[in-house]
């Protein structure tokens, strides 16, 4: 039987037709409402020559009229292609072109910013406005007769997704029908999903992890509720008055939710309906943690680990989170997560190689980057006609075959003849009870190979003084391990999808302020 | 009134690089002039500029996403301070 993204929309339409879908701040859905928007959607689009196969691209802000034109350009059979409405003129461009896209759908305020792009891509209104230059789809709507059309088989293709966080240009990871039917019904598996499910929505629409929300709610027939979190006690007061049971989140989020420096009403609400807060996108620190169990304390907390190549690879469950606060998990259903040595072996426990993804969550490669897929995409001689992920990411496996994330191959830092992982030094730096984040890399030192340097933001937004975060550091960390240069940012840039700290960025901006020539060798599509 | 209303523009475009007028009852978050980094930061700002505490009920998006509603807020706990 075909699964697939419109084919679980038909089905819980016939199930649950007058469901509430999708509640924004504007407006809310049912079921029926949200696939009809989606079938006038796709007719709109094949009026204006869009056709089976063609790219799509979408760069709007998260309203309940995106999701209708996502789901919209799958019932176009068309490929979906996100776009973060926050990248700058070239970088679209180079998306556009990269991909082919033959349609961009965006809202009336960002027309001006993309209308120079009216000359190699076709241009929709999909929220705002109507301005009669350009066709507004949810205008158009209203007067299409929609016909129900879908030619979609599992192995097409259903989505382009851009990584960002790399040098170069980014990305497009290449997702069939068939990688976003089954990593919707595992994630639903291990985390429970229901019909009675409530979900809490900060995320964006523009990668996997956000997409996922809108999939698990047509999926189970659950309810999603939009957020633009901007100030914690406006989320806080949603959780309770619509009684969330689901948030899934990013570290990057947890950290704006308990922002120490804001008057918090946390006491002022009942969260008892929420059942678990999940996480990818970097480790979760302990003072996260805490402030999340003393926060929603019936939640369960489900730190989870992925990279777009294979959307999701592992979650610890979260009974183990106490005994094991560091560990990435083990294998999601229906995948396999190994650690290899260089000879495609199984490391022994607590050996660090890399992690090796294999399963249903393996997508189809880069769009037209046969070079980098061949790269990261391969076989492996005990799986014979299988591809398998090769991540770059180091990481070991205890002996209970709990794994642990180390490092991205290329972040490793070498410093007086040791190889440091960033991660240990930041979960060090973490624990010291002024700091929020931190972000420790390499800095070029001929005499030591290189010497560490760290990032970090305090909870007062004030400098700690060098000496005494260093002399707490040496009570905490062996001595080569102790970060040569301490560098304070008021807070730290995040990438483009809302989640994970710019590493990138904040690398450059700490070079520059220790007068350092840039060096930043980063090669890789992001983590989620 | 006035003055605080020019600090805070003041303000806001040094701070987000927008050169136009701030209409006091635009919606900032709304037109990205604030966002969810920035809108935290004017807080400190203001607390630190106008010598006034918020309390918890206060930081939300509808006290702090137009300037005459910063104004207001900020009137409002100035005349509860000390009592």
């Amino acid at each position: 039987m075909l699964r697939s993204i419109p084919r679980f929309l038909l089905e819980t339409v016939q199930r649950l037709p007058d469901k509430t879908a999708i509640v924004s701040r504007e407006r809310s859905v049912t079921f029926s409402q949200l696939h009809g928007e989606a079938l006038a959607t796709a007719e709109c689009l094949r009026e204006m020559g869009v056709q089976s196969g063609d790219r799509v691209g979408i760069c709007m802000e998260k309203t309940v009229d995106q999701a209708s034109v996502i789901l919209g350009v799958m019932f176009a059979n068309a490929v979906l292609v996100p776009i973060l409405p926050r990248l700058k003129g070239p970088n679209i461009r180079h998306i556009i072109d990269n991909s082919g896209m033959v349609a961009m759908i965006t809202d009336s305020e960002r027309l001006n910013e993309v209308s120079e792009f009216a000359e190699i891509t076709k241009l929709f209104i999909g929220h705002g406005e109507v301005e009669k230059n350009w066709p507004n789809i949810p205008y158009m709507r209203r007067f299409l007769e929609p016909r129900m059309f879908l030619d979609r088989i599992g192995a097409d293709n259903a989505a382009i997704i851009y990584s960002s966080g790399s040098t170069g240009r980014p990305k497009g990871i290449l997702i069939s029908h068939r990688n976003l039917a089954d990593g919707t019904d595992i994630v639903a598996e291990y985390l429970g999903t229901t019909q009675e499910e409530r979900i809490g929505c900060v995320l964006s629409f523009n990668f996997d992890y956000g997409l996922n929300q809108i999939w698990q709610t047509i999926r189970k027939g659950a309810t999603l509720y939009l957020h633009d979190l901007a100030l914690p006690n406006d989320l806080f007061a949603l959780l309770a008055k619509e009684s969330i049971t689901a948030l899934p989140v990013m570290p990057v989020i947890i950290t704006k939710m308990f922002d120490r420096r804001l008057k918090l009403a946390t006491g002022a609400h009942d969260f008892s309906a929420l059942r678990y807060v999940c996480s990818t996108g970097g480790r979760l620190s302990e003072d996260m943690i805490r402030d999340l169990k003393t926060t929603f304390t019936r939640a369960k907390i489900f730190s989870m680990f992925g990279l777009t190549e294979a959307f999701r690879s592992t979650y610890l469950d979260p009974d183990k989170l106490d005994v094991h606060p560091t560990s990435i998990g083990k294998a999601i259903p229906d995948c396999q997560v190994m650690v290899l040595d260089e000879h495609g072996e199984e490391c022994a426990p607590n050996a660090v190689g890399e992690l090796v993804h294999r399963g249903a969550t393996v997508t189809k490669g880069y769009w037209r980057d046969p070079e980098n897929t061949a790269k990261v995409f391969r076989a492996h001689p005990r799986f014979p006609g299988e591809i398998l992920v090769f991540s770059g990411d180091r990481a070991y496996r205890d002996e209970e075959g709990y794994l642990y994330f180390v490092a991205r191959a290329d972040e490793m830092i070498k410093t007086k003849g040791f190889r440091v992982s960033p991660t240990e030094v930041e979960t060090e730096v973490v624990r010291h009870p002024d700091v929020v984040d931190a972000v420790a890399f390499a800095v070029p030192n001929i005499a030591v190979g290189e010497d560490i340097a760290c990032a970090y933001t305090t909870g007062s937004g004030k400098a700690l003084p060098d000496h005494s975060l260093t002399q707490y550091l040496k009570t905490q960390l062996p001595t080569h391990m102790v970060p040569a240069y301490l560098v304070h940012f008021d807070s730290f840039p995040i990438t483009g999808n809302a989640g994970k700290l710019d590493r990138k960025t904040i690398k450059q901006a700490a070079f520059e302020r220790l007068g350092i020539a840039p060096d930043v060798k980063d090669a890789r599509a992001g983590r989620g | 009134m006035r003055d605080e209303i020019e600090v805070l523009s003041d303000y806001v475009r040094s701070e987000s690089g927008y050169k136009g007028n701030l209409n006091p009852e635009a919606d900032l978050l709304e037109a990205k002039i604030l966002d969810s980094f920035s809108v935290v930061q004017l807080v400190m700002f203001i607390q630190e500029r106008f010598k006034v505490e918020f309390e918890a009920e206060d930081l939300t998006r509808a006290n702090l996403a137009t300037l005459s509603n910063i104004v207001a807020l900020i009137d409002k706990r100035k005349a509860t301070a000390g009592k």
